[in-house]
């Protein structure tokens, strides 16, 4: 089974966020970068699914220069080569522009599996990973748990509300974007480590994926991003007026409705 | 200094005949980026899983490693990091090897010693001196952590001192195999390893004569057996035995090394060994020094928190001082080892005084910021003083490492002396020794020894190095003149003498490890190294100042007067009331 993992790297958690002037972006030059915590198990179901049953393991990532730590780290793990794509002159990073990068960078490889975590722990929009499974005319599902491989196929947990699951089974090749916690990540070994360093990282340019600045220039997905800025707070009291037993049924009827407790 | 087999250089025993070897210990050395690069990698998979799967406290009150904590090591690849690749292991520098012990150490004191005990001696001579067949055998298990090492000298009768070795092998067997008779005690990893280096006294030569010699025992040899753990006040996790033999039959191919030269080995051993337990507590210090100042900032008392405290800011910083000097010695001297081709016997055994010293004030210091709190079982305070402390006795007590330092300093002058002594009774064959002797004898009086090219900002601390550098060399002269062969009984001077070359030597490693900074990043980017560069020079000149004018003037007398006085009268003699 020859499965892409795609893996994105993130601010650290807990990480202080500064605002630039213009409102544009946070500063990113005093961030600490770690990878996306959903996509770490993608990328350790990956390399349980090919343990299991064979095949390769890709890792694609797109980003600035600096995100060849996060490939480092996931080919020391285990995975067998990485596809990059540096991201540093596009002005559009929202899901769409990444889900069509991608995308053309995936075609080519004719994968059985693309997984991707379910989303990233900076933007969160949970968005790219069913958008590329679009772009690529795959099949797709969500918020997975576990795999299971079939003869022609592979029928696939995924997690819905209030501790419910569901198994669906789909055919290959298909998309699934992999919830968080779902198996125990490994460590890279010191072997793996050593042994990344020789495994094929292939970088990727614009016109290597038959894309042109043009398809990576701000607005050209019809999103536009305006301003980035802290919550504004508000407070509001209201006073509720009248009989208590009006009052009490007004007041469960906002908790319900608008503040939606129950 | 004719000598068929020239010595290897050794940038201290130059300081103490009055000469600076530069090149030795500038620019500080620096790792292959490559190397660097898998480090820090490495280094983030061990923080990942002790975070994970590593309960100090546990191991702690329990006094075992779970096995799963060792096997994930294994796993990781922590115990083959020092073999070569083509014995199954992963052929580290002896910088990575000690940067990575480091975080194992510092996070948690029993694995370290036990990894320690496996690596950095246990299995170290057979990497020095086994033959190739003996590594095929024995380093890939030990590579995988599937058998683990130990390293057998200590005796009842013999600590410090190896030549008290009873422990005996005679080659009366088939194939010239050896029995062995006899036991050691407190062997790290004696209840768990397979392999052990023993060493053992052998009649060697024509005339029986009886030496050490050292010699591969595993756990399967019928006659080997190992005691119970013994109690301890910390490193409670690891494991601390009785080995005994009970006419073990040993291979002839089982010795290591040369036969009879055992002491050497052994001697080898340690002094690489004794880096990593160095490496390990300058670890130690980091991680105090960052604990107290995150408790510092979260306590407050009257209204404050006591980290504004400028009593809090001295302890604080003076942590991060030591912390950072027991790593500029350490990585100093990994880099020597690196490099191959200078002697680093002294430098690391300096290093293993200072950094032992140094984690054990920072336990005690963390301690204190932590108040009633840092005594109580429930916080980390009081096992890290507990498991601290071993360093100042274990891999050579730091008062036997003292000595050597100042002894084997001083040889090399000492011999020098000698043969100009020497010379004087026979002047007109000598001629031009006495004139190195003279000219060497101006030099050592009247001009200092300069370093060049080191950055501006460092000129009042290097000018510092260099003028009591010299003084040492003045002090060593002076000494050896006075006592000469006597000189091994002046105890109270070797003290002395040892500490101003620590201190010297903790000197030039912070100086060249921050010029080097300065010359990497920029002034601006290191105020803070060059601030502590400055702190513990300003230190450390003072206190060999002291020592070097407490050489002839002093109270040493009075000492020993109490001393004696004590051991006759059995007991404390000078009660308020008897």
């Amino acid at each position: 089974m020859k499965i892409i993992v795609c893996m994105k790297q993130v601010p650290v958690k807990d990480s202080l966020l500064k605002i630039k002037d213009d409102n544009s972006w946070v500063h990113e030059d005093e961030l600490n970068y770690e990878i996306n915590e959903s996509d770490h198990y993608a990328l350790e179901t990956a390399l349980r699914l090919k343990e299991a049953h064979g095949g390769e393991v890709v890792i694609l990532t797109m980003g600035p220069e600096r995100v060849k730590e996060a490939i480092k780290q996931g080919l020391a793990k285990g995975a067998d080569r990485a596809l990059y794509i540096n991201n540093a002159d596009f002005t559009s990073i929202d899901p769409m522009t990444n889900a069509k990068v991608l995308a053309a960078a995936i075609s080519p490889e004719t994968p059985d599996l693309v997984l991707a975590g379910l989303q990233t722990d900076d933007n969160g929009s949970g968005q790219t990973g069913v958008i590329l499974a679009e772009n690529l005319g795959l099949p797709h599902t969500s918020i997975v748990m576990e795999i299971e491989k079939l003869d022609n196929g592979i029928k696939v947990k995924r997690e819905l509300e209030s501790g419910w699951f569901q198994w669906i089974e789909l055919p290959l090749p298909a998309l699934l974007t992999i919830q968080s916690g779902i198996n125990q990540i490994r460590y890279a070994t010191i072997k793996g480590i050593m042994m990344a360093k020789k495994k094929e990282v292939k970088e990727l340019a614009l016109s290597d994926l038959g894309l042109s600045g043009a398809d990576v220039a701000a607005g050209s997905t019809g999103l536009d991003f305006q301003k980035v800025y802290v919550p504004e707070k508000t407070k509001q009291a209201l006073i509720l007026e009248g009989d208590p037993k009006d009052v009490a049924e007004q007041l469960a009827d906002k908790l319900k409705n608008e503040a939606k407790v129950f | 200094m004719a000598s068929s087999e020239e010595p290897m250089k050794s940038f201290t025993k130059a300081m103490f005949a009055g000469g600076l070897e530069q090149d030795i210990v500038f620019p500080y050395p620096k790792m292959d980026p490559d190397e660097e690069e898998n480090l820090s990698m490495i280094l983030g998979s061990i923080r990942e899983f002790f975070k994970d799967k590593v309960d100090s406290a546990e191991i702690d009150r329990t006094g075992e490693i779970p096995a799963e904590v060792l096997d994930g090591l294994n796993e990781l690849g922590v115990m083959g990091m020092s073999i070569p690749e083509e014995f199954g292991g992963y052929g580290f520098s002896s910088t990575a090897y000690n940067r990575v012990f480091e975080e194992v150490a510092a996070r948690d004191a029993s694995l370290g010693v036990t990894v320690g005990g496996h690596q950095s001696i246990g299995l170290k001579a057979l990497l020095l001196h086994g033959t190739e067949e003996q590594k095929k055998r024995f380093l890939p298990k030990l590579a995988s952590g599937e058998w683990l090492a130990g390293f057998a000298l200590t005796e009842p009768g013999a600590g410090s001192d190896a030549a008290g070795i009873q422990t005996k092998a005679i080659q009366d067997g088939p194939d010239g195999q050896y029995t062995l008779n006899g036991s050691k005690i407190w062997i790290t990893n004696g209840g768990l390893a397979n392999f052990f280096t023993v060493f053992a006294k052998t009649p060697v030569g024509e005339d029986g004569k009886e030496n050490i010699t050292a010699f591969i025992v595993t756990r399967d040899m019928p006659g080997f057996a190992s005691g119970r753990e013994e109690e301890k006040l910390g490193i409670h996790g690891s494991s601390t035995t009785e080995l005994t033999f009970d006419n073990v039959k040993v291979p002839q191919d089982y010795v290591i090394g040369p036969l009879g030269k055992g002491f050497k080995v052994a001697m080898e051993v340690l002094n690489s060994g004794r880096l990593g337990l160095a490496a390990g507590c300058a670890g130690g210090v980091k991680r105090l020094a960052a604990m107290s100042a995150e408790y510092a900032q979260n306590r407050k008392q009257f209204n404050t928190a006591i980290a504004d405290f400028e009593m809090i800011q001295h302890k604080i910083s003076d942590m991060v001082v030591d912390a950072f000097v027991a790593e500029s010695m350490v990585y100093l001297t990994t880099g020597l080892i690196d490099r191959g081709d200078v002697d680093y016997s002294i430098e690391s055994a300096m290093c293993k005084v200072f950094a032992s010293e140094a984690v054990w004030r920072a336990a005690n210091e963390g301690m204190q910021i932590a108040g009633g709190l840092g005594y109580s079982k429930e916080y980390p305070y009081e096992q890290t003083l507990r498991d601290a402390r071993i360093n100042l006795i274990f891999e050579g007590t730091n008062e036997v490492l003292r000595a050597f330092i100042a002894l084997a300093g001083m040889q090399e002058h000492g011999e020098y002396l000698k043969k100009v002594g020497k010379a004087l009774q026979s002047p007109l064959s000598a001629m031009g020794l006495l004139t190195d002797f003279a000219i060497h004898r101006i030099k050592g009086r009247v001009a200092t020894q300069r370093l060049e090219g080191i950055s501006e900002v460092l000129r009042a601390e290097l000018g510092k190095f260099e003028e009591y550098a010299k003084d040492l060399h003045l002090v060593t002269e002076r000494v050896l003149g006075k006592y000469r062969k006597d000189i091994i009984n002046q105890e109270f001077l070797l003290h002395r003498i040892a500490d101003m070359a620590i201190d010297l030597f903790g000197m030039v490693s912070v100086i060249s490890r921050v010029d080097s900074l300065i010359k990497e990043k920029g002034q601006e980017k290191v105020q803070r190294e060059i601030a502590i560069t400055k702190i513990f020079c300003e230190e450390a000149w003072r206190r060999v100042r002291r020592n070097s004018r407490q050489i002839d003037n002093n109270i040493d007398d009075l000492r020993k007067e109490v001393a004696l006085g004590t051991y006759e009268a059995k007991g404390f003699a000078v009660d308020f009331v008897a």
